[in-house]
């Protein structure tokens, strides 16, 4: 990033010191020279404005003696021919290394293309055997490492600068950069070589653990899987909550999954309302931003790829098909307990599972009534699955223009059959200094994913439900080729078998995403810079669905085949135009102010066509003609846009005191004709103690500094149109054929705006023993009010609810990361990371009344509860207190219940069981998550460990409804061989019987299981090739490493993975308001059947030359 | 900069630019309509609106899996059972669009007057339609006659008292009657026999418990006299369920269905419980008669033959060579043969007026004014004679009301009639003594007495927790 800030100089019979000051002012960049060689160099005339760093350098020395070489952040100034003479003599060389504040132990002193080398002793001194003409190479950590030609010279003593990295980290922030010092907001970065070490087939999953208070949860097992990003909690109830990605300074409208991992350079993360309020309406969930790579300097290619093999991590116990039959026996058995009449009137003579065993001798059973077959479904439906990542980069450039040309494969095939996600990415950068005062660039990217999904439609029974549900004694496939299915046993209901699912059904998402953006780069004075910027990003998202007349009866027929095509087109585009202006004043003012407009604009039509009953299935999707029952034909359109101005002020007094304050207008097309526009506002104050001078020669705290913010931002996304009283057609039938009609959908709300979300953070970051130990901490509150509430309505006014500003949400937190060096020799490092975000969230007020407001999903009753005073997402429902014994029949019958059947919690004690006695049973927000990472470095072998953890939030494990309450009708979790009976009665798991004869089953405190774990996430061990040896083969870098991931899990949840939501909504392709208004942020967690996780054992592969 | 913001959606109106032509006030009136499918909503587990309310009546068991039907059969649901919301929520929705459409189609020029009147009169019908369904199932209900905004004070409404809302319902059951509507409308739209009937129905409930005007019964008779005539009985009940026969004869008002428009899933809620009798992905078993109901016919009834309200047997679906024996009597009468053989897709209608129903509430208001008439009789014997029983006659009142509310119960049955039968006489039928008996001290053959209470639907929680103004029924 440092690179591409450009350097103005005008300078007259300049010294060559006063230049390279001045450069060393305007890039942070520090310069090594010898007086010596500079003192014989002339004077400099120099007239260059927003060129290159090497422009100005190759312009400076022109007609001087000098020469330069860059190495990271410093650059040595020669003399032109030094490097000319080498002889090979060896001397005694030896010397003391120190730093401003005294000799320094411990740094690494090593000939320059040799691993000959010592280290210095506890006084700084150091003695070592050195070609005459050899360089040596000073280095340690939080130090800028030096190079120094022996020249001859036995005594050789350095001073060591301190490293200019962690003082000139440059971090990208809203409209433009900042050093990572003069930060007053707490702003997470990432770096594109982290990213490279733990690669995934995604951003979302990349950012996972990488930044404290930023919580990604991974939230199934299919390729690509839903990830949900959460910064700072959940600050809204009913809108969108994922945070604002922008990608190369354009907001990025199309999802995580089409950023091609690989080729980004750093993602930043802004994260307290001082940094996001620059973002105004999009800045209250946070924002992301992306840095591409773009061309360098020189010439480089570089190829990384990994191939990767996936197995399911974990299998479920489930019953197989004796012990299914055992218990279908028990519960038919126990008809006569729970309908005495029923079973004494013969109701279920016709039901006795012997007679319908019986009935399928030669099928599924034997003359002995045993099975014929016994299926393990979760094995059958799985696989263990092989993966491929290959991406290959060609950069380079001259002086004036680099490119880059960046190429992505990648093909990552699910655990359950047929599942896969493929990506084809490639992106073109180009960058050229036309004249010394403009700037011009583009980049232009086309990404093409494929998908195919396997767990479509929750609650549904699909592919993942029957995993756990199919019965073990059907077949994949009888004798004769065809499925077996469910309902071939009749007392089982529909649903066809997962293997059937997996091959006939096929639900695709092919999604073309094109996207550009150039910008202009206009030096107007010294120190002012104008930016325009024009980006545009086109999608095509092409989604058939098919199904084969094989399954979806009974029995193989046309009947049940479909076909179906949703398609979208997006078109997003935005034009930013700004001004930055930079200037120090008197030494000690810098002032750094941006101004700028914005206007954006969304816009998609979509259309959906469908039918059924296809003549043949040879036609799939293909042909919709073919389908002799074509279902009603869509479309939709919907559009938004939004007009902005910003602008922003950084000032800092003599490094030490730094204020920020920003501010943004914005006017959205989404809100009601009353209130289109508002303002957001944001100030920062900042001060680096250890710039102080009590503090700047402390030799333990080598940095200090304080951090406070207060800021406002705002949330728009509640989909277009929800101001307006909307007119919707919907369907019915006259005579024998379709009829339009139309109703009012909503009942319009001039008044709607964005809801408001203030933030304060205070923050410390401290450096001890030169920054080998570094940690971070952020105490936040966020207030967020006028929340786009989806307000409920009384029904009698015809309408269900109405997007209102309404009701109030808080989140506070800690969050706190710490990085150390724990150990570091010349051959062994040993690097920790640990992060860790405490997060409390808690509803203020809802509605008008403060009443409960139930969110989606409702699943046997509304569970999912906002209530005043609890945090957002809590869980609500029965207490069960275990089973009645029989001991207690007498109890039991006074709530209508026998010995067997669950006993609930009778909270309010009225002798009855009713929705009054539902209590809270847990919440899905965690108390608080984190990574704990460990890298080692022992020569050329890296070992990395990171450890991922979440405590104190429960899981709604709806999947018991189906798998345990009931029996008989499905397969069923084998905890129901632990049913109550009249010998086990300790237990909470009801008597069996068949579901159609009453059984409980109810949002109860068994279904809430503890959502804690430690993860394993990744165990990467890699080996980089020396020098020596990549040299012969003529590359620059060659790293192989083998990693795991998803190792273990540590976790008392039942499930496959206590990370889960199967609520996502995820497939849905419109972004608008379809849809939207049932859904809500709070279905972390919940859990009815979900697309196993798999573990994933890789071997990959960076080179570069 | 303001009216740069501003976008528009193009792919539906918003109420500030709709009502502007006639056609536009058509396609608005359909979409009440549309609201009528609300008694098939449903889920898997068999919750229903049409089942629910016959659940409430006590002559029916469900097999499937819904904890919700058990509790309504056993008497112990409660307020939060989200099939009394479904209902609620969709007839103030239709209420709402009815509303919409009589305060905004009468300014629409240029429009016909005979045409918009006619228009007018579908809403005014509509609208009294789901107004009758609300008062009977919840009493006291809020009473909203104009169309609501965010700031209307009808936001939150209270209760308005069960008489205010029977006047509204025949005061536009009257508007409809005088729009110039056709005497029958086989294309499925409101008829005037259609107006005339539910007038009928309203007048002699009202009649009864609570209000027990009982002058009204004299309304009743001479409002549906003029049905009697424009209507006549189908030859064979498989017409009652058959797609050719839709909306045509004895049938005066039903909701539409169409397969590839509209689909319902009456057939897969009423076949038995995962017994393979049709095509279709489900057979729910969510409503199913009991056996003292199919035996308190008598004997000889037509009726209770083998496939004609009734089936207890059926060719397994793909295997027809195997018969299966449900053990059990499910309702042929809604049962659909065309998509069971078919393709799956039932667009069977759904009858909430028909003949019959005409008939004998003739024959019981009738009777109530002046006993047992030969008009009267005439009207009941022709039910009686299609169900191949013999003619009645010599009955005194009490014995003729007793005769005509079993022929309710046995011609009418699982037609959601029976519960609201239940509220207006404050008697249920006792199946297996043949004898009607006091409702909330009675045991029905499924051994439940019903609970007071359960003369009324709960006021939804929800709309209890949205709205202070309201208040709950009592028990509940």
């Amino acid at each position: 990033k440092t690179y591409s800030q450009v350097v103005t100089l005008h300078q007259k019979n300049a010294s060559v010191e006063k230049v390279l000051r001045s450069i060393e002012k305007q890039t942070g960049y520090h310069f090594m020279y010898d007086k010596q060689d500079v003192s014989k160099a002339s004077a400099i005339n120099i007239e260059v404005a927003g060129v290159s760093l090497e422009q100005a350098l190759d312009q400076a020395f022109k007609d001087q003696p000098l020469t330069y070489k860059i190495f990271q952040e410093t650059i040595v100034v020669k003399k032109k021919d030094e490097a000319a003479t080498v002889t090979m003599a060896n001397i005694k060389v030896s010397g003391t290394v120190s730093d401003a504040k005294g000799p320094l132990p411990g740094v690494s002193v090593r000939i320059k293309g040799s691993d000959v080398g010592t280290q210095t002793d506890a006084t700084g001194k150091y003695t070592l055997n050195v070609p005459e003409k050899g360089t040596l190479v000073f280095s340690f950590i939080g130090y800028t490492t030096q190079e120094v030609a022996v020249g001859g010279r036995t005594t050789l003593d350095v001073t060591l600068v301190e490293n200019p990295k962690a003082l000139s980290e440059v971090v990208v922030i809203g409209y433009g950069t900042s050093k990572r010092v003069d930060l007053t907001g707490s702003v997470g970065s990432v770096s594109g070589k982290q990213l490279q070490d733990r690669p995934q087939t995604n951003l979302e999953q990349e950012l996972s653990g990488k930044i404290a208070g930023v919580n990604v949860s991974t939230n199934s097992g299919a390729p690509g899987g839903a990830t949900k990003i959460r910064i700072r909690g959940y600050s809204s109830i009913n809108t969108n909550t994922d945070p604002l990605y922008v990608v190369d300074g354009v907001v990025w409208t199309e999802g995580g999954n089409s950023i091609n991992p690989n080729d980004i350079e750093t993602i930043d993360v802004l994260k307290d309302a001082s940094s996001t309020a620059i973002y105004g309406t999009r800045g209250a969930n946070g924002v992301i931003l992306v840095t591409t790579k773009r061309g360098k300097k020189g010439g480089t290619v570089s190829y990384d790829s990994y191939v990767a093999i996936n197995h399911m991590a974990k299998e479920l116990p489930v019953l197989n098909s004796k012990e299914f039959m055992e218990v279908e026996d028990i519960s038919y058995a126990n008809i006569k307990k729970y309908d005495p009449t029923g079973w004494a009137a013969g109701n279920y003579a016709t039901r006795d599972p012997k007679l319908q065993r019986t009935a399928l001798i030669g099928k599924l059973f034997d003359q002995n009534l045993n099975p014929l077959y016994d299926v393990d479904w979760q094995k059958a439906t799985t696989r263990t699955s092989v993966s491929q990542n290959h991406n290959l980069a060609f950069t380079g450039g001259s002086d004036n223009i680099n490119y880059g040309l960046f190429l992505n494969y990648s093909d990552d095939e699910g655990i359950i059959l047929n599942s896969y996600l493929k990506r084809y990415n490639v992106r073109l950068t180009f960058d050229n200094q036309i004249k010394p005062w403009l700037k011009v660039g583009a980049t232009l990217n086309y990404n093409n994913q494929d998908k195919r999904t396997a767990d479509d439609g929750t609650g549904g029974n699909n592919i993942p439900r029957m995993l756990i549900e199919m019965v073990p004694f059907i077949p994949i496939k009888y004798p004769d080729g065809t499925y077996g299915k469910r309902t071939d046993y009749p007392n089982l209901e529909g649903g066809d078998n997962p293997v059937a699912q997996a091959n006939e059904i096929e639900s695709l998402y092919k999604t073309r995403v094109f996207s550009g953006n150039g910008y202009a780069n206009i030096n107007i004075l010294p120190g002012l810079d104008f930016r325009s910027v024009l980006g545009v990003t086109t999608s095509a998202n092409y989604n058939p669905h098919f199904q084969s007349g094989l399954v979806g009866g009974a029995s193989a027929s046309q009947t049940y085949s479909s076909a179906s095509i949703d398609e979208a087109n997006n078109t997003y585009w935005q034009w930013d135009n700004y001004a930055t202006y930079n200037k120090t004043f008197n030494k000690v003012h810098s002032l750094n102010v941006v101004a700028g407009y914005e206007k954006t604009g969304f816009q998609q039509t979509g259309v959906y066509a469908s039918t059924s009953n296809l003549s043949d299935n040879y036609y799939q999707y293909y042909n919709l003609g073919a389908g002799s029952i074509p279902g009603i034909p869509k479309s939709n359109y919907l559009a938004y846009q939004f007009e902005s101005i910003f602008g922003r002020i950084n000032y800092a007094y003599d490094d030490k005191y730094l204020l920020t304050v920003t501010g943004r207008r914005d006017g959205s097309s989404r809100f009601g004709t009353n209130v289109k526009n508002g303002f957001f506002p944001s100030a920062a104050i900042a001060w680096r103690a250890s710039q102080e001078d009590f503090l700047k020669n402390n030799k333990t705290l080598s940095d200090l500094k304080f951090r406070l913010s207060y800021g406002l931002t705002g949330n728009s996304e509640i989909g277009s149109y929800q101001s307006l009283a909307q007119i919707n057609t919907v369907n019915y039938v006259f005579n024998g054929a379709q009829a339009i009609g139309t109703q009012q959908a909503t009942i319009g709300n001039e008044d709607l705006s964005w809801e408001k979300t203030a933030e304060y953070d205070l923050g410390v970051s401290f450096g001890l023993f030169n920054n080998r130990i570094t940690v971070d901490a952020d105490a936040y509150l966020k207030k967020t009010k006028e929340l786009l509430l989806n307000a409920p309505l009384p029904e009698t006014s015809g309408f269900n609810s109405v997007y209102k500003n309404i009701g109030r949400l808080q989140n506070k937190g800690i969050e706190l990361t710490i990085n150390t060096i724990n150990v570091k020799t010349n051959n062994f490092t040993w690097n920790s990371s640990f992060n860790i975000s405490f997060l409390k969230n808690k509803v203020l007020q809802l509605g008008a009344s403060n009443d409960d407001i139930f969110l989606s999903p409702t699943f046997l009753s509304q569970f999912n509860l906002m209530r005043v005073g609890l945090p957002a997402g809590s869980f609500y429902g029965y207490k069960v207190l275990g089973t009645w014994g029989t001991a207690e029949a007498t109890q039991a019958a006074a709530f209508g219940k026998l010995p067997g059947d669950l006993k609930i919690q009778d909270t309010n004690g009225d002798g009855k069981i009713t929705s009054a006695d539902k209590v809270v049973l847990g919440k899905s927000l965690p108390d608080g998550y984190g990574t704990f990472s460990n890298t080692f470095k022992y020569k050329a072998i890296d070992l990395g460990v990171d450890l991922q953890f979440n405590y104190g939030n429960q899981i709604m494990n709806l999947t018991r409804h189906s798998g345990q309450d009931r029996t008989g009708q499905a397969n069923s979790y084998a905890t129901v061989l632990n049913a109550w009976t009249p010998t086990n009665q300790n237990t909470s798991i009801a008597e069996d019987r068949p579901a159609y004869v009453y059984y409980q089953t109810e949002i109860y405190s068994t279904k809430v299981e503890s959502g804690s774990f430690i993860r394993g996430r990744a165990v990467t061990l890699g080996y980089t090739f020396p020098e020596s040896i990549t040299k012969k083969i003529k590359l620059s870098r060659l790293r192989i490493y083998l990693q795991a991931q998803n190792l273990f899990v540590i976790t008392k949840y039942t499930g496959y993975d206590p990370e889960v939501s199967t609520y996502n909504n995820n497939t849905a392709i419109t972004q608008g308001t379809q849809g939207q208004n049932n859904t809500s942020n709070f279905t972390q967690g919940i859990q009815f059947y979900d697309y196993p996780k798999p573990r994933t054992f890789l071997f990959g592969l960076n080179a570069s030359f | 900069c303001k009216k740069d913001l501003v976008e528009k959606d193009k792919s539906q109106f918003v109420k500030s630019n709709y009502f502007t032509t006639a056609s536009q006030a058509r396609t608005f009136v359909t979409g009440i309509y549309q609201k009528l499918y609300m008694f098939q909503n449903g889920d898997a587990y068999g919750e229903s609106p049409f089942i629910t309310m016959e659940l409430f009546a006590g002559h029916a068991t469900s097999l499937g899996q819904s904890v919700n039907n058990n509790n309504v059969i056993n008497n112990r649901t409660d307020a939060v059972n989200p099939g009394f919301e479904d209902v609620w929520q969709n007839s103030y929705n239709a209420i709402s669009n009815a509303n919409i459409a009589l305060a905004n189609i009468p300014g629409i020029t240029p429009f016909a007057d005979a045409d918009k009147k006619a228009l007018l009169g579908e809403a005014y019908f509509l609208r009294a339609f789901f107004y009758y369904h609300l008062v009977r199932l919840y009493g006291d209900v809020p009473l909203i006659t104009t169309p609501v905004t965010i700031s209307s004070p009808d936001l939150y409404p209270s209760r308005a008292a069960t008489s205010a809302v029977y006047d509204q319902i025949i005061s536009d059951l009257k508007a409809a009657e005088a729009s110039g509507l056709p005497e029958t409308d086989a294309t499925g739209k409101v008829s005037l026999g259609a107006v005339r009937t539910l007038l009928a129905s309203v007048y002699l409930t009202t009649a009864g418990y609570p209000l027990q005007k009982t002058a009204n019964y004299a309304l009743a008779a001479a409002e549906v006299q003029p049905v009697l005539s424009d209507y006549s009985l189908f030859d064979k009940y498989d017409y009652l369920h058959d797609t050719p026969h839709k909306n045509q004869q004895e049938l005066i008002f039903q909701s539409n269905y169409l397969v590839g428009v509209a689909t319902n899933a009456i057939t897969q809620l009423t076949v038995p419980f995962n017994l393979l009798v049709g095509v279709y992905g489900d057979h729910l078993g969510a409503m199913i008669p009991t056996n003292a109901f199919v035996a308190s016919y008598e004997a000889g009834d037509l009726r209770t033959q083998e496939r004609q309200f009734y089936f207890s047997s059926y060719p397994q679906n793909g295997n027809p060579s195997v018969i299966l024996q449900f053990g059990e009597h499910a309702l042929y009468k809604y049962f659909h043969v065309e998509s069971a053989l078919g393709n799956g897709q039932c667009d069977e209608n759904w009858t909430f007026l028909r003949l019959p129903e005409a008939q004998l509430i003739y024959a019981e208001a009738t009777n109530e004014v002046s006993g047992p008439t030969a008009d009267a009789y005439t009207q009941i014997n022709k039910i009686r004679a299609r169900a191949k029983l013999a003619p009645l006659a010599g009955l005194t009142k009490d014995q003729f009301r007793a005769a005509i509310w079993k022929e309710r119960y046995h011609e009418l049955a699982y037609e959601n009639k029976a519960y609201f039968d239940i509220q207006r006489t404050h008697q249920i039928y006792d199946v297996i003594n043949n004898t009607f008996g006091d409702a909330t001290t009675t045991k029905n053959e499924q051994n439940v007495t019903m609970k007071a209470q359960y003369y009324l639907w709960p006021i939804p929680q929800r709309e209890i927790s949205t709205n202070s103004k309201l208040t709950q029924n009592t028990g509940w």
